[in-house]
């Protein structure tokens, strides 16, 4: 997909006028944290659930290579197909080029993220390819042509008149309405069409059971389901973290995943796919082929900071919880990713240049750690790619800091470790400080460098003495 | 009685230094004699947030040799405390005799609330204020340091005053530090909620553990609801019936 990630700022801006989105914002996420958190009180103990999934993705990463070898021992026993796709392109490569062996000209997908990352809808496309999204707001998104707004609700902001005109235009609606049932029955008779038949599914995958070689996936609208039961081919697509010890874990961070993603004990569909059709079974694709895709982690794998990122599970928690995406929404973040999870990850996917304003529009409130079920520390990892930046690392596309950054960092620490020149500082930049103050505050700002603040805000003149000169009148 | 020694932040020392004045009167209100080192600056922060490693480095080192040989130190500002509980162990874990340092350190220092509820066991410190109050949950205090009974157990026990809860109180004021002047229009809308919220609840005061979100929430009430104020809590306590 398109990465815009430089855009952040001027889309992050646009969003913060957007009015509809303002008001989806203000209702859906703190919405779905509400159910979030009612529903994790059905665990016997909520924190040690969470704790026990975090547990088990950092075993998962510390074990990863060994974990994907066993995976594919025996998802290849049960008549699976393991492919290894080191980045987009060998990925989308396999798949185009197996849709041409097999004559295909469409595919119905289910809702995937990894596809998104590797851009799998154009790759399809420009191979002749007919792609279809089956879940419905993944559908609406595709159709217009535009980025996920929200992890759970990826066309959740687009209003019922324009879904109304495009189910018009492209999914064969006859009557207009804006009658959300009569919209989601238009979308679904368009889409039974396109599984009736169907030849080759695409879909993602929540968990592969390495102990078992079970790929799992967690839905509410049946499309996935359809998606891997209907044709004769199933290609699943998993990012090579989504691998998962045993069908315990598996279920318990199921358990965890549907409460943190939707507020659901458990989502309405549960599919669990331990190889192919067996001969004498009635239902089931023929060939089941599972792509898994590096893409770049296996490069993450190797710094040990960098490497907690693979615990995440996608549920999203992060997303609705995050002040910052609470104002801004999912668009500025600029790549499949959104919110702390996206802030996370796409700077690593993506290199540290393009990311900037990622990993620096946070002020490090730490409600996403609160709330992780992998146990990411979210504003440890930005601390991590800033201190990159200023340190460089080739590896990492790292962008240089500002010289009057870098001359200010050295200013202010040359002051804060000798006291003397702390005061002194103070003393001389003082009265330049305040030379615009009126009545003990500031207004405008005293140097371009701070006219961010004072866009809003106001800020106390600096009092004449500091209490560093009122400590000796102090103590008396 | 243990010695407590003042770690007075940076924002306190050159914007705010009434706030350290305050919770020197409050300690020596309960019979403390503080002390305060002279040579004391800043904790790092600022550096270690705009991933400058290795100046935090020296800062770190700076303040740990300021304040280790201290029984106990204290603050009025829960990010800062943090940052010595939480970063410095993590800038100093490849210098063994370092860590060793900073960990002891850590082991000591507290944010104001926390020392005097729960090191101090006192929450009437004789304070009076005749108004209705709400308390901002600053993010570090909250989710960092896990405090937030601790101020509003000295809250209750002010004699005159009234606190009434307020509307997403855990929710980040969008200060942030360097976040606040680099992304003016979300922090804006961030503030903005905050104040809101503060309005809404019918306090005069809104009372808060932490001088960067006094500073941001404030300044945004400072130019836009200029009759209502925002007080540090030492502040708060600091103040007597007249």
């Amino acid at each position: 997909m398109e990465v815009k990630t430089e855009k952040f700022r001027e889309v992050a801006n646009v969003e913060l006028k957007n009015e509809r989105a303002q008001a989806f914002l203000g209702l859906l996420p703190p919405v779905i944290g509400m159910m979030r958190d009612m529903v994790l009180k059905t665990f016997p103990d909520p924190v040690a659930a969470q704790e026990l999934s975090a547990a088990m993705r950092a075993e998962v990463v510390a074990n990863l290579p060994d974990l994907l070898e066993e995976f594919e021992k025996n998802a290849e026993r049960n008549g699976a197909k393991v492919v290894w796709a080191r980045d987009a392109r060998e990925a989308n490569e396999f798949i185009v080029n197996l849709a041409h062996e097999k004559g295909i000209s469409y595919v119905t997908k289910g809702k995937s993220m990894v596809t998104e990352e590797l851009g799998l809808n154009d790759a399809l496309k420009a191979g002749g390819v007919e792609p279809f999204e089956s879940d419905l707001g993944e559908f609406i998104a595709q159709q217009l042509e535009r980025p996920p707004f929200h992890i759970v609700g990826p066309a959740v902001n687009v209003p019922p008149e324009e879904i109304r005109d495009l189910f018009m235009e492209k999914a064969g609606l006859k009557e207009p309405t804006v009658d959300p049932v009569e919209l989601g029955y238009a979308a679904r008779l368009f889409l039974r069409d396109k599984f009736h038949h169907l030849e080759m599914g695409i879909t993602g995958v929540n968990m592969a059971v390495a102990a078992t070689g079970t790929i799992i996936n967690v839905e509410n609208e049946g499309n996935i389901r359809l998606t891997k039961s209907s044709p004769r081919t199933q290609v699943s697509v998993m990012s090579l973290e989504k691998v998962v010890p045993n069908m315990a874990d598996a279920m318990h961070l199921m358990r965890v995943l549907c409460r943190n993603c939707t507020g659901q004990k458990m989502a309405s569909y549960v599919s669990m796919d331990t190889g192919p059709k067996k001969p004498a079974e009635t239902d089931g694709p023929e060939e089941l082929y599972i792509v898994i895709v590096d893409n770049g982690r296996s490069a993450i794998y190797q710094d040990r900071v960098a490497r907690e990122a693979l615990r995440c599970i996608r549920c999203g928690a992060c997303l609705n919880i995050c002040p910052v995406y609470g104002k801004i929404g999912g668009y500025p973040y600029g790549f499949v990713y959104s919110g702390p999870m996206g802030q996370v990850l796409n700077p690593l996917l993506l290199g540290l240049e393009r990311t900037q304003d990622l990993y620096r529009a946070c002020t490090l409130c730490g409600a996403c750690k609160s709330v992780c079920p992998a146990g990411i520390d979210h504003p440890s990892m930005f601390l991590y790619y800033r201190a990159k930046d200023v340190e460089g690392d080739a590896g990492m596309q790292t962008k240089d800091r500002p010289t009057a950054e870098k001359l200010v960092m050295w200013m202010m620490t040359f002051g804060m470790n000798n006291s003397w020149a702390w005061n002194l500082g103070v003393k001389i930049v003082r009265p330049l400080f305040n030379r615009k103050a009126r009545e003990g505050f500031l207004d405008i700002a005293p140097s371009k460098l701070a006219e961010g603040w004072f866009r809003c805000r106001d800020l106390p003149a600096i009092p004449r003495k500091t209490f560093h000169g009122r400590w000796k009148n102090l103590k008396g | 009685m243990s010695k407590v020694s003042m770690f007075i932040p940076c924002t306190v020392d050159v914007m705010l230094p009434k706030i350290g004045e305050d919770m020197y009167t409050l300690l020596k209100r309960l019979g403390h004699t503080p002390i305060y080192h002279e040579e004391q600056t800043c904790c790092g922060q600022p550096a270690i947030n705009a991933g400058y490693q290795d100046k935090a480095r020296k800062l770190a080192k700076h303040f740990i040799s300021i304040f280790e040989h201290d029984e106990v130190v204290v603050s009025p500002s829960g990010s800062c405390v943090y940052t010595v509980k939480q970063h410095y162990p993590e800038l100093l874990q490849d210098e063994p005799a370092w860590l060793t340092r900073a960990e002891k350190l850590a082991g000591r220092i507290y944010e104001m609330t926390q020392y005097l509820v729960d090191v101090l066991g006192v929450t009437d410190v004789g304070a009076a204020f005749d108004g209705k109050v709400t308390y901002h949950e600053s993010c570090h205090i909250l989710r960092g340091l896990g405090i937030s009974e601790q101020p509003k157990k000295l809250i209750e026990k002010v004699k005159g005053c009234e606190y009434v809860p307020l509307n997403a109180a855990e929710t980040c004021c969008g200060f942030g530090g360097e976040f606040s002047n680099n992304f003016p229009e979300i922090s804006e809308a961030m503030v903005k909620d905050k104040v809101t919220n503060f309005i809404n609840s019918q306090a005069d005061v809104l009372l808060l553990c932490e001088p960067g979100c006094l500073l941001n929430i404030n300044g945004y009430v400072h130019r836009h609801h200029p009759e209502k104020s925002v007080m540090h809590i030492a502040s708060f306590l600091a103040g007597k019936e007249a």
